[in-house]
């Protein structure tokens, strides 16, 4: 921070984008139109797995107000196939739409345009389309069979990574330790199911041969690079906008269904809106990979642990663009806080006949922490410790850091004994323990769960390389652009649109403490533009990433406007520039404060009166910044690399309350302790772990996304896929230590996945606390009322 | 076309006559057209969002008659002779309401896709029960999915603009 700092950073500044957004005044996708739009619907899979046999639009085609009609043929014949960000083996050519084959149950197989929805759906039902089913493969441990049903063919296989990465000598641990604790978890597939569901409108400009996109995707740098190959045009040609985005969480990414638009809004001449329904996100969009995991977990007596060996299967659904994302994520956090000297992963990347995975908040994390932190709990249970307890004895500490784990991940700050204690501290466990004996001698099921997780922030890509065996893309980086106007006040855009993390605030308090000048003078660009923002392949509204890259692209662009903005003081004033300072919206002289510039004074020199300029200083003020985080480094020789790059961390204590007739769960009381390091708005922090941490309880007890053997989705709406609503969960209280990250610019840390990392492992945790008198291991989710019934029902028979 | 005693087919227009916001609201509808969707694409009134389309998630929550309704659920041609609140009406022609306020002093969202029908619940629950315990709160926001703030903060603005009892009624 600047010495002219005024202290915006750190301050709960209630957000500049609520004021809009409580009266309705957002502008999201679908509050967007253009002269004469269409709109479209997708035909989709009715099977799991079938061959088109074969298509026929010809009566959807000619119905009025029709314009135009795409079929999976016609789409492979007129775009490329999608680039895959993980290009695996598995690098068989996949299209927009379906054009041999179905692959699970609501892939698109064809798309209309016509001049209102309705007429575009009626028409749907006029596209004839004749399937030959082909038996189909939904568990993930089937799919790895040498007999099973192949999603394709030409491969040989549905698994498309299978490895086994060793660090430290397991095998010698695992033979040497006192005790192995072995077990099996599962995991279901889920989501977080933005509010605003995905969508796009194109359209293309015949007479550039360009085409132009508003897309709530959240990752407009990437997906900005597939259209433009996939379309075969210069990425000079593809313009992508984003305008407010309805909440994201890794879901809002499929470049499909942007090419399916683009491709029809050249068909049609016309531009072509496409929202998603709610039955297709939750079909079709993006689940969280499903999976298996078997964990030895290696211990001395005393409860050290000495060598931690998972076996890691990972249910991809048909996902070719980013598979293994999953596992490499978890390889990353694989040894949670914890000192573990030996650690080896072995996983498989599975296709099934199901939804395609992809990014869900915290990828692969919230299981990893879930098999580890089950782990330690029944540890400390076949020991007799306590759980707490047993966590405090195997803890990086802080006189560890920084800590570099086996696979190479680097802990860069913060204090995990201190985060637990104070969690447990807050909770009162001592006095929660007491109430508990005391209410199961009444015949109540009060149960206590802990589960600590580390947070991650910034994926370096190249850890990729693990699986591909080359580097493509690597690093984590992000664009910014501060701008004196030539009127004094501040715009800023940067590479990354919010889609609900308040970034017009927080950037703008950041910029003022660098400016000397209140956040109410620094205008936040709305989402993105790709035509106007600064960005890179890199760019985008993932992984955590905004303390760890764009916050050091909005310091460094700030920092060099500031500097240039005290040259030109100093230049005009005759004064040496360690005598200005920047602060109440003026250059001013230290010590004299009525000898000052305003910042329209210095922009009018910097735009209009440039002869006032020092010599050999060019006009304007505005600067462009990339950040690359200093972590970022290639897989090394052993085949350690930093996969994600800064570290926070957290407590998670619950308590919950079982209906021994019912089996009904209710959550009483929840406190999370968490570091993210310096919070920059802890009104924005504390919000993150709220919702964050719900989302965690939602995956627990609520939310799966479940296939029959045919493979048909049995949870596409709200009615059956159940969400955590205000009545079902408590008050999170939070509380927080403040371990400044040594490593980004401000000393903040990730928040983004927070309690979706520990959440579910914290609540599983209470409810076998609840049970264990019965021999209860909770070994999957989500822990339904009728699984607690049956569970007691065993128990007490 | 007249329908007469039979049922109007989907694509069918009727006329209707309702007020939105105060204003006196009168046009030929396609039978099937969601209430929803009237309000976005024909008034340009797009603070009220669509998140399921199937009356789950309460985005689309709006007044009718003073009640809370899902405006995805509701045929605009229902609406004959109502009076249609939404978040537009819900919002001064300058500032914002004291419940308004409330939430964004609370930062109760983060989104904001799901705060306009948060709003609109809220608002009918001031209005029967001025002085809601948390419980009540919950309760009565059950029916509005939120999938960003867990809750916390949106329950402490609607308990704010309770404990301020600056929120003015809805007009029976």
């Amino acid at each position: 921070m600047s010495e002219g700092g005024a202290g915006w950073v750190g301050a709960p500044l209630p957000l500049k984008e609520d004021a809009r957004l409580v009266a309705g005044r957002g502008r999201f996708l679908d509050d967007l139109g253009r002269a004469h739009l269409l709109h479209a619907a997708m035909l989709r899979s009715p099977h799991a797995h079938a061959r088109i046999v074969r298509v026929n639009a010809s009566a959807a085609a000619a119905m009025p107000g029709v314009l135009a009609v795409l079929t999976g043929a016609e789409a492979a014949a007129r775009s490329g196939p999608i680039r895959p960000l993980i290009p695996t083996t598995a690098s068989v050519p996949d299209h927009c739409l379906a054009a041999d084959r179905v692959r699970y149950v609501g892939e698109p197989v064809a798309a209309v345009a016509a001049t209102d929805r309705a007429t575009a759906e009626d028409a749907l039902e006029r596209i004839r389309v004749e399937y030959e089913p082909l038996p189909a493969v939904v568990d993930p441990e089937a799919a790895m069979r040498a007999d099973a049903p192949l999603l394709y063919p030409a491969l040989g296989t549905n698994v498309v990574w299978h490895d086994a990465l060793t660090y430290g000598d397991v095998d010698g641990a695992l033979a040497r330790a006192d005790g192995v604790l072995r077990e099996r978890f599962a995991i279901q597939r889920y989501a977080s199911t933005p509010l605003e569901t995905f969508g796009a409108i194109a359209e293309y400009d015949a007479g550039t041969d360009a085409y132009e996109f508003w897309t709530n995707d959240q990752r407009p740098g990437l997906t900005i690079s597939i259209l433009a190959a996939s379309l075969g045009v210069p990425q000079s040609r593809v313009r992508l906008h984003c305008p407010d985005i309805g909440g994201a969480f890794g879901n809002k990414r499929r470049p499909a269904y942007l090419l399916i638009c683009a491709l029809l809004s050249r068909a049609a001449g016309r531009p072509v809106k496409w929202v998603e329904d709610r039955i297709e996100n939750l079909t079709a969009l993006m689940h969280a990979c499903n999976g298996v995991m078997e964990v030895e977990l290696a211990y001395r007596a005393d409860g050290t642990l000495l060598a931690l060996s998972v076996r890691d299967v990972a249910d991809e659904g048909k996902n070719l663009l980013t598979p293994t994302q999953h596992n490499l994520i978890k390889l990353g956090n694989i040894a949670n806080g914890y000192r573990i000297p030996a650690v080896r992963y072995e996983a498989w990347s599975v296709l099934t006949n199901k939804c395609p995975s992809g990014a869900n908040r915290g990828i692969g994390k919230p299981f990893m922490c879930f098999a580890i932190e089950r782990a330690m709990t029944l540890l400390a249970r076949r020991l007799g410790v306590d759980p707490a307890e047993l966590r405090l004895r195997n803890y990086v500490t802080a006189d560890q850091m920084p800590y570099t784990t086996p696979p190479g991940a680097e802990y860069d700050s913060g204090d995990y004994p201190a985060t637990l204690r104070k969690a447990l501290e807050r909770f009162d466990y001592a006095g929660w323990r007491a109430e508990q004996a005391r209410a199961r001698a009444a015949g109540r099921l009060l149960g206590i769960g802990i589960a600590t997780s580390v947070e991650p922030a910034g994926t370096n890509l190249a850890s990729y390389e693990l699986v591909t065996g080359r580097r493509a893309a690597s690093g984590s980086a992000e664009a910014a652009m501060v701008r004196v106007e030539p009127d004094g006040q501040v715009r800023v855009s940067l590479g990354d649109p919010s889609s609900g993390q308040g970034y017009e605030t927080v950037v703008a308090q950041i910029v003022a403490d660098e400016l000397g000048v209140t956040p109410t003078e620094v205008t936040v660009a709305r989402g993105f533009d790709s035509s106007t923002t600064p960005w890179l392949y890199l760019s985008g509204n993932y992984s955590n990433k905004f303390s760890v890259t764009d916050v050091g692209a909005v310091v460094g662009a700030a920092a060099r406007v500031r500097a240039k903005l005290l040259r030109i003081a100093a230049h005009r004033l005759e004064i040496d520039v360690a005598d200005l300072e920047l602060r109440d919206g003026a250059a001013v002289v230290r010590g004299a404060p009525d000898r000052r510039l305003a910042l329209a004074e210095l922009a009018r020199t910097a735009y209009a009166d440039v002869l006032g300029l020092p010599p050999g200083e060019d006009p304007g003020l505005e600067v462009h910044h990339i950040h690359q985080n200093p972590l970022a480094r290639p897989v090394d020789a052993d085949r350690r690399v930093r996969s994600q790059l800064v570290f926070a961390n957290a407590a998670h204590c619950c308590l919950v309350e079982i209906d021994p007739r019912t089996g009904q769960i209710a959550l009483r009381k929840y406190v999370v302790v968490h570091d993210c390091g310096r919070e920059l708005n802890p009104l924005i922090v504390e919000g993150m772990v709220h919702g964050s941490t719900v989302h965690g309880i939602g995956a627990a007890l609520l939310e799966e996304f479940r296939y029959d053997e045919a493979g048909q989705l049995l949870t596409s709406t709200f009615m059956d896929y159940l969400k955590p609503t205000a009545a079902d969960v408590p008050t999170i209280e939070v509380d927080r230590l403040e371990h400044p990250s040594p490593v980004t610019p401000l000393g903040a840390k990730g928040v983004g996945e927070g309690g979706s990392i520990p959440g579910p492992a914290a609540v599983a945790n209470a409810v076998e606390d609840a049970l264990a008198h019965l021999g209860v291991v909770v070994r999957s989710l989500p822990i339904t009322p009728e699984q607690v019934w049956r569970w007691l029902r065993a128990g007490s028979g | 076309m007249t329908s007469g005693a039979t049922a109007p087919t989907p694509a069918e227009r009727l006329r209707v006559r309702f007020t939105v916001n105060d204003r006196p609201v009168e046009h030929e509808i396609e039978a099937r057209r969601s209430l929803a969707d009237f309000l976005r694409d024909d008034l340009a009134l797009t603070g009220t969002h669509v998140g399921c389309e199937h009356g789950v998630c309460g985005a689309c929550t709006v007044l009718v008659d003073g009640r809370s309704a899902r405006s995805c659920l509701l045929l605009a041609v229902q609406l004959d002779g109502a009076r249609v609140t939404t978040i537009e009406g819900l919002t001064p022609a300058a500032g914002l309401s004291p419940l308004q306020e409330a939430f964004r002093t609370c930062h109760a969202m983060q989104c904001g896709f799901c705060t306009p029908g948060m709003i609109v619940a809220s608002t009918e629950l001031l209005a029967t029960t001025p002085a809601p315990d948390e419980a009540a709160i919950r309760d009565a926001l059950a029916g509005n999915l939120c999938m960003c703030t867990g809750y916390v903060n949106i329950v402490r603005a609607v308990a704010q603009a309770a404990a301020r009892r600056a929120d003015a009624p809805v007009r029976p």
